[in-house]
């Protein structure tokens, strides 16, 4: 495959010593049957998107990958769906959709083979120093996709086995991401997102139809709830900061996840107005489809902006000192007097959470 | 009508059941001299002739008698026999008769466990953790002492009965061993187990990808659907097992893998057979790396089929692939014994596919 691929240069081509990690992340975001991929400069970049209300967001940058060559694709000879960016001089990073199940049950074949294959302890351990396994040589996993059309194509090398697969490329179904205005945010909130991991599971117990974000200072300290309502009954949990640290509420300034204080429940806590309230409803089974990067991650990041649209930014540990993120958006309920309107049913919606018994009904 | 065997090496027998059991849940066994033949022909999937020497792997002090040439043919549920063989797992010895119980012709299991060291450890540990009371606990660890010191010996013995039916040399005289014509590429598989893990990952690709494409609708349509891995090999080493579905495209190759030289005495024709023998034409084709094209035999086989056929990788013998290149692939799974000579070996008949 390698040496008489073609005479032009593939589009991208990127090797990973560790194809776990590729798995990990993709993981989180394995809610849906097809995630669309967009190879960049920077590294390669699917998103999943669930009836166009919620989308799953992960970036593998280029880091994760031990080389990683990308070449912008010569201007496609005007293909219909390309009028917009004819215009343009620089061509569209190439974006396609692929089945993502199909994709993490072939980086999960991995390791497969040396693990069961022979126990450590196996007689005919002839070279165990230099098994291939120890020199972390099986963990190769090359990926590549040579130009449109073409299949995305992931060659696993593992000892004397190579598992070469080829993923079928489908034209890209969703163009736009759900908008998020960085600029004007509601609210902000950094937390540990085992602690989100264990309040969605908690109130997971009920099976609401919806779940309620609140956000407000309380007493000069910074509230937050979660609560979830449905047929049966609803449920919320509350984060209190135990001491009264207030960042002052001001726009934007930058993340800079502070490393002490782990007495904090909220390390950051921002409102754009302070003495606001922020409520917004989500759907919770959506919500819901996060849980497995809540369960991973580090720590969270939640966002809402001015229009209600929730980001869930997950930051995760890939290996000692490297993050990587992955992003949840969603869009609201609507609001009573919300002025904007979105997909979805226009449900009246009351100030207090957990008096509320309607349940939300599903879109899809 | 009578057979007489003591079991020597019980796990190999019943992993061997066992395996046999995944492909169907009768077997005919025909019992003759020197050799114990177990037979599953399923409606549909994958035949197994397994042929244990009567003198080696399994049985011992092997007596047999019959009006019929001293051969029994017998049916045998597997299951049923399976479970038997369990039991005996722990024991000291086992031995298999046939004999006969309100006229109902059983194969007998006998199996004979010294209870001592067993008795000793189930009285123990109830004594241990029942009575908190330290004083009491060692009395009782004295008598446990003195109780084995004089019932070291005892032994228990269970008899386990599994109904069997006896079958009229007319009524297997049908059952031929299938026929086949010279496999265009033999080759000894890697492990078992490996190759098992890899296909049924496959199968299960193939299953995600359907399901992707129609969604809910189609799952009848997807149960029903079979899955057909595609397995290759070549004269130079090389195996290659693959699937297509319409999400994806996968194969695993393995290189370096060892293709065993034919015997002369063996085969039809001697040299001269083997000058002509297909697999000699193979060897000039392909490569080493498997990269070529060129030189493939290829099987199309049904990935569950294939599944339950590689779990007799438990017996850990070796195995020997043989493909007729678009007709069937042949394996002979050689039973691990100490004398290199005449070993008990299992063959499987796996039909191909057409496209």
């Amino acid at each position: 495959m390698s040496d008489a691929d073609h005479q032009e240069l593939p589009v991208f081509n990127a090797v990973s010593g560790s194809a776990r990690q590729l798995y990990l992340l993709l993981r989180c975001i394995s809610f849906a049957d097809k995630a669309q991929v967009q190879i960049t400069e920077e590294g390669l970049r699917f998103s999943v998107e669930e009836s166009s209300i919620m989308e799953g967001l992960a970036f593998l940058d280029k880091s994760l990958f031990t080389s990683y060559q990308y070449n912008a694709p010569a201007l496609r000879p005007s293909t219909p769906n390309s009028q917009d960016s004819a215009a343009s001089e620089t061509p569209e990073p190439p974006t396609f959709q692929i089945s993502l199940p199909s994709l993490l049950e072939t980086l999960q074949i991995f390791g497969l083979t040396d693990q069961n294959s022979r126990p450590p302890w196996a007689r005919e351990a002839q070279s165990m120093a230099f098994s291939s396994n120890i020199l972390g040589m099986n963990n190769l996993c090359r990926l590549s996709y040579i130009s449109h059309g073409s299949p995305l194509s992931i060659i696993i090398t593992e000892s004397s086995i190579t598992t070469t697969c080829a993923l079928t490329t489908y034209e890209p179904a969703f163009t736009a991401d759900i908008p998020f205005e960085r600029q004007s945010l509601a609210v902000k909130i950094i937390m540990r997102a085992s602690w989100l991991h264990d309040a969605i599971t908690e109130l997971a117990s009920t099976a609401p139809s919806r779940l309620t974000l609140v956000a407000r200072m309380q007493r000069g300290k910074p509230y937050f709830a979660l609560s979830a309502s449905g047929p049966l009954g609803s449920a919320s949990v509350e984060f209190n900061n135990a001491a009264s640290t207030i960042y002052p509420p001001t726009a934007a300034t930058n993340a800079t996840t502070p490393d002490t204080a782990p007495s904090l429940l909220l390390e950051t806590f921002q409102l754009a107005d302070p003495s606001a309230r922020v409520t917004n409803s989500y759907k919770f089974a959506l919500i819901q489809k996060a849980a497995r990067a809540m369960a991973v991650a580090t720590k969270v990041s939640v966002r809402g902006d001015a229009q209600g649209v929730l980001s869930l930014q997950f930051m995760i540990e890939v290996e000692a000192g490297k993050v990587s993120f992955v992003d949840f958006r969603f869009v609201p309920f609507v609001a009573e007097e919300g002025d904007y309107e979105e997909e979805g049913e226009s449900e009246g919606e009351e100030e207090v959470a957990d008096r509320e018994d309607e349940s939300g009904e599903d879109e899809e | 009508m009578r057979f007489k065997a003591s079991i020597q090496n019980i796990s190999t027998f019943t992993k061997l059941t066992a395996s046999l059991n995944s492909l169907g849940p009768l077997a005919w066994v025909k019992l003759s001299e020197n050799q114990a033949c177990f037979t599953i022909i399923p409606e549909q999937g994958t035949q197994v002739w397994a042929y244990l020497r009567t003198q080696d792997t399994i049985f011992e002090s092997y007596t047999i008698q019959s009006a019929a040439d001293n051969i029994i043919n017998l049916e045998v549920p597997l299951t049923s026999l399976t479970r038997a063989l369990k039991s005996a797992l722990q024991a000291t010895s086992a031995s298999i008769r046939l004999t006969k119980k309100d006229n109902i012709p059983l194969l007998a299991l006998t199996i004979v466990t010294t209870s001592s060291g067993t008795s000793r450890g189930a009285f123990g540990t109830t004594t241990g953790t029942s009575n908190p009371d330290d004083a009491f606990g060692d009395e009782h660890e004295a008598g446990t002492g003195f109780d084995s010191a004089f019932g070291r010996d005892r032994e228990t013995i269970v008899t386990q009965e599994v109904p069997v039916r006896v079958l009229s040399p007319e009524t297997v005289s049908g059952l031929h061993e299938p026929r086949c014509r010279e496999p265009d590429v033999h080759i000894m598989l890697p492990p078992l187990i490996q190759l098992k893990s890899i296909s049924d990952r496959f199968t299960k690709l193939a299953l995600v990808g359907a399901k992707s494409v129609g969604g809910s609708t189609v799952t009848a349509a997807v149960s029903s659907q079979r899955t057909r891995l595609e397995m290759a090999a070549n004269m130079h080493g090389c195996l290659r097992l693959s699937i297509q579905s319409d999400a994806m495209n996968i194969s695993s190759v393995w290189t370096g893998l060892s293709n065993p030289e034919l015997d002369p005495s063996q085969v039809l024709g001697g040299e001269e057979g083997i000058r002509e023998h297909p697999s000699t034409r193979m060897k000039e084709l392909g490569s080493a790396d498997g990269r070529s094209e060129e030189g493939w035999a290829t099987v199309r086989i049904d990935g569950k089929d294939w599944g339950k056929v590689m779990s007799v990788g438990r017996l850990g013998g070796k195995v020997i692939a043989c493909f007729c290149h678009e007709h069937a692939l042949i394996l002979y799974v050689y039973l691990p014994n100490d004398n290199g000579m005449d070993e008990s070996v299992l063959t499987y008949y796996v039909s191909s596919y057409s496209a």
